[in-house]
């Protein structure tokens, strides 16, 4: 049955024509914000962790899965689906369903408008429910608009992506909309399992080895192929899982610059021949599939931040296309805000 | 997932017409069918005279793969799951749970990081006394240094206040300390092993009430983990990951918190630096720094990182 779904024809010229006028650029929040993305782009989202890579696609996800308007309340989403394939297995779902309340809450106004400033849990109490200022059926109808699958290894990542056109399709006809957002949180999971596999299999050369280049191979063609047929944004983080070995020298120094108070030589500081430190892992095979790349870090604890309490703050700059600077950001509750 | 020839019996359609083709473009199992194209091999089985029925076949095929994923949930779905399954369980110690919000999430990984003797073997005793009493759940203490103090234990029930008669008293005890149980592992294969059999019977008998097993503690994972590490090879690597999505598995899978501790190295400037290196920073959902200043018995814990909470909260409490 799966496999009808390749076997049969792909669109109609309506589906097609409908197809591609969707593809004009998309306005992502930040720090997505500074590039224009279009559907069939896969963005790369790279940093060590804890870098605030999760809670940006959980933001696009909340962009994608609202609606433009709903009962006459504008909410300028795409309203669309979101396929989510996690590999690093730690997705909360509470966080997307409390920043799509919030995001429900502030656009329809209604009420209780909460200082987010202030609020510094709104998970205090658990699972007692805020007085209700969003409609709890657009809220649910949002919520299926997000499916989410998780993968324990590569083989399940690889029999997820080869059945995804099938699922895609079934999708498309319960909601009625296509998805537009595929993410991927993180690909790089099983890097070290792949890694290590390669050696086991020394048997016949006919056969196609099992290993971190030929499943990073797979990867990549099936994505590909099912772009051809379903455009979408390809969002995928990237845990830095090596050390830095050769930089250290270079981020202590932008550390101890970026500390230095002065938030005027932030952008001279990263821009130029010290980027924030970033080494490839990844096989080529991925990483020339990759056509926008965003690097994320935590900035820098400094006592002098003192007014957005004890919030982390994150840095962002695009490797791809490079723009020679970069932008600060906090997470609230509510979302991603660039600071500065 | 396994040979073709395995599953033949089972699907008369991937006969051995099907296999010699199939093995004509060296695929042999199910793995094989996974990194090669289905694209190339549909065209492949157009060619063949027998076109109808090889195609047939890696429809079949396909829906085997369909079922080797886990399924797709909407976020609705996921919020119910969440709201059922996955609660937060009360340590026990106020100051902790004020810290989490009510305690340890139910489905993940918790680390705590300090360096010795900053008191994780104590906090991991607490809790897990904590959740046998509370919940009269079981737990599963994985001993990797011979820690485990059944004394220490018995003293953390022996304070819950509300208990007068001395009877009682002994009744509660005996009965908690019997939900908890410790197994004594020296190196990463008999945790896997101990893991792999926990999942085994979790799986087996659907446990509810009062015997379930609700957390599971391993002190020290990294000790464990250390030993396999260093060297140019990858595969210490690859086991330290495997353990970590194995529990991860565990805990999400069968509604369980799980706790693990990890030590600290010096890192760069002399710094102190959570063990275990970046690979594995990935994989626990929460991870707490603990430690103690020398001579108090005041622990100071913050939050390094979490999946939902800021980092950088920090509390102070007494054990």
């Amino acid at each position: 049955m799966a496999a009808r779904g390749w076997i049969c024809t792909d669109e109609s010229a309506k589906e097609m024509l409908s197809r591609v006028s969707a593809e004009r650029s998309l306005m992502l929040l930040p720090p997505l914000h500074r590039v224009p993305l279009r559907l069939g782009n896969v963005v790369e989202i790279a940093g060590p962790s804890p870098s605030a890579k999760t809670q940006i696609l959980i933001q696009a996800a909340v962009y994608c899965i609202l609606p433009k308007e709903w009962r006459g309340v504008h909410y300028g989403g795409l309203e669309h689906l979101v396929m989510f394939i996690d590999l690093d297995c730690r997705f909360d779902i509470l966080c997307l369903s409390q920043s799509l309340k919030h995001r429900l809450m502030e656009t329809s106004g209604s009420g209780n408008k909460v200082n987010w400033e202030q609020n510094d849990d709104p998970w205090g109490s658990g699972t007692e429910e805020p007085n209700i200022g969003y409609d709890e059926e657009l809220f649910a109808a949002c919520m299926r608009r997000f499916l989410y699958i998780r993968c324990y290894d590569s083989f399940e990542f690889l029999a997820t992506l080869k059945t995804l056109r099938y699922r895609l399709q079934r999708a498309r006809e319960t909601h009625g909309v296509t998805a537009h957002f595929l993410m991927i949180d993180s690909i790089g999971a099983f890097y070290w399992v792949d890694r290590a596999s390669t050696s086991l299999h020394l048997e016949s050369n006919s056969r196609k080895r099992l290993s971190l280049q030929s499943i990073s191979e797979t990867v990549v063609e099936e994505i590909r192929k099912l772009l051809l047929v379903h455009p979408m944004l390809v969002l995928a983080t990237k845990a830095t899982i090596l050390g830095d070995t050769y930089s250290t020298n270079e981020v202590k120094r932008t550390s101890m610059k970026l500390s230095s108070n002065d938030p005027s030589n932030l952008r001279t500081v990263t821009g130029g021949p010290q980027k924030l430190s970033y080494r490839e892992f990844m096989p080529l095979v991925w990483q020339s599939f990759v056509t926008h790349r965003i690097l994320v870090r935590a900035a820098d604890d400094d006592p002098a931040n003192s007014k957005y309490q004890s919030r982390s703050i994150f840095l962002s700059e695009w490797l791809m296309p490079s723009l020679n600077f970069s932008d600060k950001f906090i997470v609230r509750d509510a979302g991603v805000f660039v600071v500065s | 997932m396994g040979s073709l020839k395995s599953l033949e019996c089972e699907y008369p359609i991937i006969d051995s017409d099907f296999q010699n083709f199939c093995a004509s473009h060296g695929i042999f199992s199910v793995e094989d069918i996974l990194i090669h194209d289905l694209y190339m091999l549909v065209a492949f089985a157009e060619q063949q005279s027998t076109s109808e029925r090889l195609k047939q076949g890696i429809t079949q095929i396909l829906s085997i793969i369909d079922g080797q994923h886990q399924p797709w949930l909407n976020g609705m779905e996921l919020l119910e799951d969440a709201q059922q399954n996955k609660q937060v369980l009360s340590t026990g110690c106020e100051g902790i749970d004020m810290l989490l919000h009510g305690g340890l999430c139910v489905g993940h990984l918790t680390e705590l990081v300090g360096p010795s003797s900053a008191g994780k073997t104590q906090i991991c005793l607490k809790v897990a006394s904590g959740v046998a009493t509370r919940y009269m759940g079981g737990v599963v203490f994985i001993d990797t240094g011979n820690s485990f103090s059944p004394l220490r234990i018995a003293h953390f029930i022996n304070q819950i206040p509300d208990t007068i008669f001395k009877e009682v008293k002994q009744n509660i005890l005996e009965k908690v300390m019997s939900q908890i149980l410790c197994h004594s592992v020296f190196d990463i294969f008999a945790m896997l092993d101990v893991v792999h059999q926990l999942e085994y019977s979790l799986r087996s008998q659907v446990q509810t009430g009062a015997d379930q097993v609700r957390l599971l503690i391993v002190d020290s994972i990294s000790s464990l983990i250390t030993p396999i590490l260093g060297g140019s090879g990858s595969h210490g690597r690859a086991l330290m990951i495997s353990a970590g999505f194995l529990l991860k598995k565990l805990a999400h899978e069968h509604n369980l918190a799980v706790v693990v501790t990890n030590h600290m190295v010096g890192g760069e400037g002399g710094i102190l630096k959570p063990a275990l290196g970046e690979s594995w920073k990935s994989i626990p959902h929460v991870r707490l720094l603990l430690s103690r200043d020398p001579g108090s018995s005041i622990c100071h814990m913050s939050i390094l990182k979490h999946s939902y909470m800021a980092s950088g909260r920090a509390a102070r409490f007494m054990i």
